[in-house]
C-alpha cells in the first residue's frame, strides 16, 4: 500500500462511524434506485411481454346480443388486424354457506392461436371443448382459486338463466386483461374471495346462458399505422343494430388501468427518491471532505513540499469519497436485491403475471451504481478543490483563528438578554458556520420531511375509508337483483326478520355525452331523503338528491368539461330492453371517496329508462345480533344477484392496507438513517473543531454533562429547525407525489393527521439526540492538559 | 461532598496545598518517562510563587498535577488538608471549578463570547464570584467588554483572561507562560496585575515559565532539571514587577 493509501486506510478507522453513516446513506440511495427500477423494468418487461404473447385487445366492444358471424363484417374492416367474438357474462357464484359472489364466465373460441387475448395454463390441465359425460370445464384465475381453495377436480356453481350449472374446475389460467382482476371501478381493489374470473369454451358459455350461435363482445387488434379511433367508429357502425353497450380502448379495460397507474407511481418513485438520498450523501461527504482538509492543511502543505504533485494530492482526498461511496454501494446493491425481490413479491400478490417478475436487472444496477459513484466524485473533487490554490508555504501555517461578531439575532436586544452565555455561545457558532449549518438543517428536514412520506398514504387511505365507509354509505347490505324489478318487491325484503331500514337503488349504465365528448358512467337513482348513502360535493358538503337533474360525478364531470348548470345527454346501456336518451340538467358535482357515480332522484331515473317504479337494488340497515339470518335468507332468494357487506368491504380494504406497514418501516428507517447520519457528521465536526475549547472548559471546571449540554444546544439550532420545517415540506412533497401520479380517474386526497406530525417530530427528535449522544460520547476523553502542550 | 468551598479558609503563609514525595512516570509505548520524580513541595497561602525550568524539566507536569488536571504516579496531594490524591475525575473537576483559576500563555479565550461574557461563564460556575464589571474595571476593559476576541490585541486577550480567572475569586492563581505570547510592555503589565490580585485577592499565585526574570517578583522561585526540584530559593524582598526588564 502507497503512503497515502495508508493515510486514508488510518483516516477511516478514526472515523468509522462517520464513515459507516456516510456510507449507509449512499446504501439506501443504491438501493432504493436499483430495487424500484428493477421493479419497475421487470413488471413493464413482464406486462409487455405478455401483452405480444396473448394479443392482448386493442379495443373492446359490449354489445347487448349479436350473431357470432357479426365478427366476418369486423375482420372485414380495414384497420381490424384480429378480432374475436365472445360471450361473457357475471353470474351469482351458489356456495354451500350461503355466501354469494360473482363469476365473470367467459367463453373462449378454440383452437385459441387466432384470437386475441387468449389465455395462458398456470396449472392444472386447459378446459375440454366437449367433455365426456356432459361436464362443463372451466379454468379460474389463480387468485379465485387460492381464495376460495379451488383444486382441479373441484367444482363451481353458479346461477344461470335461472338455474343451478355446476362448472368442473381443470385448473388455473391468467391473461392479458385479467393481470389485475377487478369486478369493476368502484371496487378499487381485488376482492379475490368474491370475485373471479372463470374460462369455458365459448360453445358451452353459449349453450349455459341461451347465446347459442351469439355473442356479446367484440374484441379487436388494430393493424398498426390505423387510428384506433377511426377503426372503432367503423366496428360501432357495424354492432349498432344489435345494442352496442359500450366501446373503449385498452387504455380504459380496468386491469390495463390498473396496472399501468402502478407502474407510472413506481417510475415517478423510482426517480426522484434515489436522487435524494444521493444528493443528500453527496452535500455530507462534501461538508465533511472540506473539513478534513481545513484541519489538514499542514499536513498538505508538508506532502506538497515534500514533492508530492497536487494532482495525487487531489486525488489522494477524492479517493477518501470514493471508497465511501464504493462501500455503500455496494452494500445498496446487495440490500437492492434484496428488496427488489420483497418488491416483485408484493407486486406477484396483486397483479397475474405468468413471468417471474423477481430477478436481478443488470441494467438498474448498472445505473445505480453509476449515479452514486457520480455523486460522490463530484462531493471529492469538489471538495479537494480548494488545496489546489493553497502553496507549500502558506497551507503549513496554522489556520487563522476563528473570527467571530454579532450575529442579526443580537438586534432583538430584548429577547437576546434572555439568553444565558451558553445559548449566546451556540447561536453564534451555529451562524458562523453558515452553509454547514444550513446543509445540516437542510437535510434534517429532508429526513423529516420522509417520515410523513412513510406515513401519509396511510392516513389519506384511512381517511378515505372513513370517510366512505361511515359518511358516503351506511348501509349494512346492499342486495343487487339479477334483473329489474317493481319497488313494491323489495317489501320481501325489508319485512325480513331485523331490517330496520330497506332503500330502494336504481343503477343504470349510462353514456354521458357533453360537448361532442362521450364517457361511460353509472346513473344511481334514489329517493330523495335516502340516508343509507349520502352524496357531497367536492368541497365535502352534504348535496341533496334532487327531483330532476342530475349530480354527475366529478371525474365524468372533468373527462366531459361539464359545470353545474350544464344540460348532458344521457344513453341508457342496460344489458335488456332498448336504450334510451334523455338530457339532464346537471344540479351538482358530486364527489366519492371511491368510486364514482353520478346521482338522479328515483323517479327520474325510471323517466329516464321510460320505465316506472323499478329498482335493482336494496340498501338494507339490519339489526346486527339478526345480520347473519338476514343474509342467509336472502343468500335463498333467487331473484338476488349479489350480497354486499359494508362490514366485509371495509375488512377487504384494511387487510390491503395492511402491506403498507413494510412500506412504512422501510421508509421511517431510511428516514432515521438519513437523519443519524446528517445530524451526526455535523456534529462530529462541530465535536473536532472544539476540541481546544471543551478542553477549556473542562479545565475550568465543566463538567462532561454541563460540555455536553453546549455540544447539545448547537445539534438542537440546526436540527430542530429542520425538523419542524420537514413536517410542512414532507406535506407538501406528498402532495407532489399525489400529483404526480394522479390520473384523470384515479386521485386521492392528502391527509397528514396531527398524531402523524407528533410521531414523526418526535422520531426526527430521537434521532437527533442519538446522534448527538454518539457523536459527544468523546467528551469524557478530552484532556484539559491537552491545553498546556503549546510549551515544554 | 458537594463541593470544596467548603474548606476552611487560611491565613497568609499558612500551607494552602502540599505535595509530599510526587512522582509521574508516563508509559510511551515501551519506554517508561519520568516526568516528576519524588517532588516535595508547600505552596503557602497568598505567595507568589515562580516555577522556573527549561523544557522538559517537569514544570507542566507539576502544573498539571497543582492544577487538578493529573494524578501522581506515587507520593501525596494534600489541598487545604484535603488529599486529592486519588480523587476522581469529578472530584478534580470541583477542585478546578471552585478553586483554581487559569490563565494561559494563549489566552485561550472563547471566540464566539465577548469579552464580558467570556467572564461571565466563569463566573457563572461558582456561588459568589465577583461582579463582572468591577473585574473588567480591574483589568482597565471596561471600555472593551462588548468586544469579541478577535477584536482585541494580545495584551487585551491575556487581560480578559485574567479576569476570567479572578471572578470566580479562586484560591490559586496558576499562570502558564503568562508573559510568552506578549510584548515586553503588555507582558509587564499582565505581571503588575497578576501581583495586584495577589495582594488584593489574597490568591496564591502559581507562575510557571522559562523566563527567569519573572522570578525577580516571585516571594519564591522554584527551579526544576529533568523532573526534580533543582532549587527553592526564597526572595526577601521581591521586586515590583513594573521594575523587572527582559
Amino acid at each position: 500500500m502507497s503512503v497515502l493509501g495508508r493515510r486514508i486506510w488510518r483516516a477511516y478507522r478514526k472515523s468509522r462511524l462517520q464513515f459507516l453513516a456516510v456510507a449507509l446513506v449512499v446504501m439506501i440511495g443504491v438501493s432504493t434506485y436499483i430495487s424500484m427500477n428493477t421493479a419497475y423494468y421487470n413488471l413493464e418487461h413482464s406486462r409487455d411481454v405478455f401483452y405480444r404473447e396473448h394479443d392482448f385487445a386493442d379495443y373492446y366492444f359490449h354489445v347487448v346480443r349479436a350473431p357470432y358471424q357479426v365478427i366476418k363484417r369486423v375482420q372485414a374492416l380495414p384497420g381490424v388486424d384480429m378480432v374475436t367474438g365472445r360471450v361473457q357474462m357475471d353470474l351469482p357464484i351458489i356456495r354451500e354457506n350461503g355466501e354469494r359472489g360473482t363469476a365473470r364466465l367467459t367463453g373462449y373460441h378454440l383452437p385459441m392461436d387466432k384470437e386475441v387475448n387468449r389465455i395462458q395454463l398456470l396449472s392444472g390441465r386447459m378446459f375440454d371443448e366437449d367433455p365426456s359425460g356432459g361436464r362443463i370445464e372451466v379454468l379460474t384465475d389463480p387468485q379465485f382459486a387460492a381464495a376460495n381453495r379451488l383444486n382441479p377436480g373441484d367444482s363451481l356453481v353458479v346461477a344461470a338463466q335461472g338455474r343451478e350449472v355446476t362448472l368442473a374446475v381443470t385448473g388455473t389460467a391468467g391473461g392479458p386483461e385479467f393481470i389485475y382482476p377487478m369486478k369493476d371501478a368502484a371496487s378499487l381493489m381485488p376482492e379475490p374471495e368474491n370475485f373471479g374470473i372463470v374460462m369455458a369454451p365459448l360453445n358451452q358459455v353459449q349453450q349455459v346462458l341461451g347465446y347459442s350461435g351469439q355473442i356479446n363482445q367484440v374484441l379487436i387488434r388494430v393493424t398498426p399505422g390505423y387510428d384506433p379511433e377511426e377503426v372503432a367508429e367503423r366496428v360501432e357502425k357495424i354492432l349498432e343494430p344489435y345494442g352496442n353497450l359500450a366501446g373503449y380502448p385498452r387504455k380504459d379495460q380496468l386491469s390495463h388501468a390498473m396496472l399501468n397507474a402502478e407502474l407510472e407511481g413506481l417510475q415517478k418513485s423510482a426517480s426522484s427518491l434515489p436522487a435524494v438520498f444521493l444528493v443528500l450523501a453527496a452535500i455530507i461527504q462534501y461538508v465533511m471532505l472540506g473539513r478534513m482538509i481545513k484541519t489538514q492543511r499542514r499536513e498538505i502543505g508538508i506532502l506538497k513540499a515534500l514533492g508530492f504533485d497536487r494532482r495525487s494530492i487531489v486525488l489522494h482526498y477524492a479517493a477518501y469519497a470514493m471508497v465511501i461511496t464504493v462501500v455503500g454501494a455496494i452494500l445498496g446493491i446487495i440490500l437492492g436485491i434484496a428488496l427488489s425481490s420483497v418488491i416483485s413479491k408484493t407486486y406477484a400478490m396483486f397483479f397475474n403475471l405468468p413471468q417471474e417478475i423477481g430477478g436481478i436487472n443488470v441494467k438498474a444496477i448498472f445505473f445505480g451504481l453509476l449515479s452514486s459513484l457520480a455523486a460522490g466524485a463530484a462531493a471529492g473533487l469538489g471538495a479537494s478543490r480548494g488545496i489546489l490554490a493553497l502553496n507549500p508555504a502558506e497551507s503549513m501555517r496554522s489556520e487563522p483563528p476563528r473570527v467571530s461578531g454579532r450575529i442579526w439575532l443580537e438586534r432583538w436586544s430584548r429577547l437576546w438578554k434572555r439568553l444565558d452565555n451558553y445559548w449566546r455561545m451556540s447561536f453564534r457558532t451555529v451562524w458562523r458556520n453558515g452553509w454547514r449549518s444550513f446543509f445540516a438543517m437542510i437535510g434534517v428536514m429532508f429526513a423529516a420531511g420522509m417520515l410523513i412520506i412513510a406515513f401519509f398514504a396511510d392516513d389519506s387511505m384511512d381517511h378515505m375509508l372513513n370517510r366512505h365507509f361511515t359518511l358516503e354509505k351506511s348501509y349494512d347490505y346492499l342486495v343487487r337483483f339479477t334483473e329489474p324489478v317493481k319497488e313494491y318487491e323489495i317489501l320481501n325484503i325489508s319485512r325480513l326478520d331485523g331490517v330496520i331500514k330497506a332503500e330502494p337503488l336504481l343503477e343504470v349504465p349510462v353514456r354521458v355525452s357533453f360537448g361532442g365528448r362521450k364517457e361511460d358512467d353509472v346513473l344511481l337513482g334514489m329517493n330523495p331523503g335516502t340516508t343509507l348513502k349520502t352524496v357531497f360535493n367536492v368541497d365535502g358538503e352534504l348535496l341533496a338528491i334532487p327531483e330532476d337533474g342530475v349530480l354527475l360525478g366529478e371525474i365524468t364531470a372533468g373527462k366531459l368539461g361539464v359545470k353545474v348548470g350544464d344540460q348532458v345527454t344521457i344513453e341508457t346501456r342496460m344489458q335488456s330492453g332498448v336504450s334510451q336518451e334523455a338530457s339532464l340538467k346537471v344540479l351538482g358535482i358530486n364527489r366519492q371517496m371511491i368510486g364514482s357515480e353520478s346521482f338522479v332522484s328515483l323517479k327520474q331515473a325510471n323517466k329516464v329508462l321510460r320505465e316506472s317504479r323499478i329498482v335493482t337494488a336494496v340498501m338494507l340497515k339490519v339489526d346486527p345480533g339478526k345480520a347473519a339470518g338476514i343474509e342467509k335468507e336472502l343468500n335463498r332468494m333467487t331473484g338476488v344477484s349479489s350480497i354486499q357487506s359494508r362490514q366485509r368491504e371495509l375488512a377487504g380494504f384494511e387487510k390491503q392496507m395492511g402491506y403498507m406497514i413494510y412500506f412504512v418501516v422501510i421508509m421511517v428507517s431510511f428516514a432515521a438513517i438519513l437523519g443519524f447520519a446528517i445530524v451526526y457528521n455535523s456534529s462530529i465536526i462541530g465535536f473536532g473543531e472544539r476540541q481546544r475549547e471543551l478542553a477549556l472548559l473542562k479545565m475550568m471546571g465543566f463538567s462532561d454533562r454541563e460540555m455536553g449540554g453546549l455540544l447539545l444546544r448547537e445539534t438542537l439550532l440546526q436540527s430542530i429547525p429542520g425538523v419542524l420545517l420537514g413536517l410542512p415540506f414532507g406535506r407538501m412533497m406528498s402532495q407532489w407525489y399525489v400529483a404526480a401520479i394522479s390520473t384523470e380517474a384515479f386521485t386521492f386526497p392528502v391527509v397528514v393527521y396531527p398524531r402523524t406530525y407528533i410521531i414523526s417530530a418526535i422520531i426526527g427528535v430521537l434521532f437527533v439526540l442519538a446522534a448527538h449522544w454518539f457523536a459527544s460520547r468523546g467528551i469524557r476523553h478530552i484532556e484539559p492538559s491537552e491545553l498546556l502542550k503549546n510549551n515544554d | 461532598m458537594e463541593n470544596l468551598m467548603d474548606l476552611p479558609a487560611m491565613e497568609s503563609g499558612q500551607t494552602l496545598m502540599r505535595l509530599e514525595n510526587v512522582s509521574r512516570h508516563f508509559v510511551m509505548g515501551e519506554v517508561i518517562v519520568e516526568a516528576l520524580r519524588d517532588v516535595t513541595l508547600e505552596i503557602k497561602a497568598g505567595e507568589i510563587l515562580a516555577i522556573l525550568g527549561p523544557s522538559g524539566s517537569g514544570k507542566s507536569t507539576l502544573l498539571n498535577i497543582v492544577g487538578g488536571m493529573d494524578r501522581p504516579t506515587t507520593g501525596r496531594v494534600i489541598y487545604a488538608g484535603e488529599d486529592l490524591t486519588r480523587a476522581s475525575d469529578e472530584r478534580l473537576g470541583r477542585f478546578r471549578r471552585h478553586e483554581v483559576g487559569f490563565v494561559f500563555q494563549f489566552y485561550n479565550l472563547i471566540p464566539d463570547l465577548t469579552a464580558w461574557e467570556n467572564v461571565e461563564i466563569a463566573a457563572g460556575l461558582v456561588r459568589s464570584p465577583s461582579s463582572v464589571a468591577r473585574v473588567l474595571e480591574e483589568v482597565g476593559l471596561a471600555d472593551r467588554a462588548d468586544h469579541f476576541p478577535s477584536q482585541l490585541s494580545g495584551g487585551e486577550q491575556q487581560r480578559v483572561s485574567i479576569a476570567r480567572a479572578m471572578v470566580k475569586n479562586p484560591r490559586l492563581l496558576l499562570c502558564d507562560e503568562p508573559t510568552g505570547a506578549l510584548d515586553h510592555r503588555t507582558g509587564s503589565m499582565v505581571l503588575s496585575l497578576l501581583a495586584r490580585v495577589s495582594r488584593s485577592l489574597g490568591s496564591t499565585v502559581v507562575i510557571v515559565t522559562h523566563n527567569t526574570v519573572i522570578g525577580e517578583m516571585a516571594d519564591r522561585v522554584i527551579r526544576m532539571r529533568s523532573g526534580t526540584i533543582a532549587e527553592i530559593i526564597t526572595n526577601p524582598d521581591p521586586l515590583p514587577p513594573e521594575r523587572i526588564s527582559w
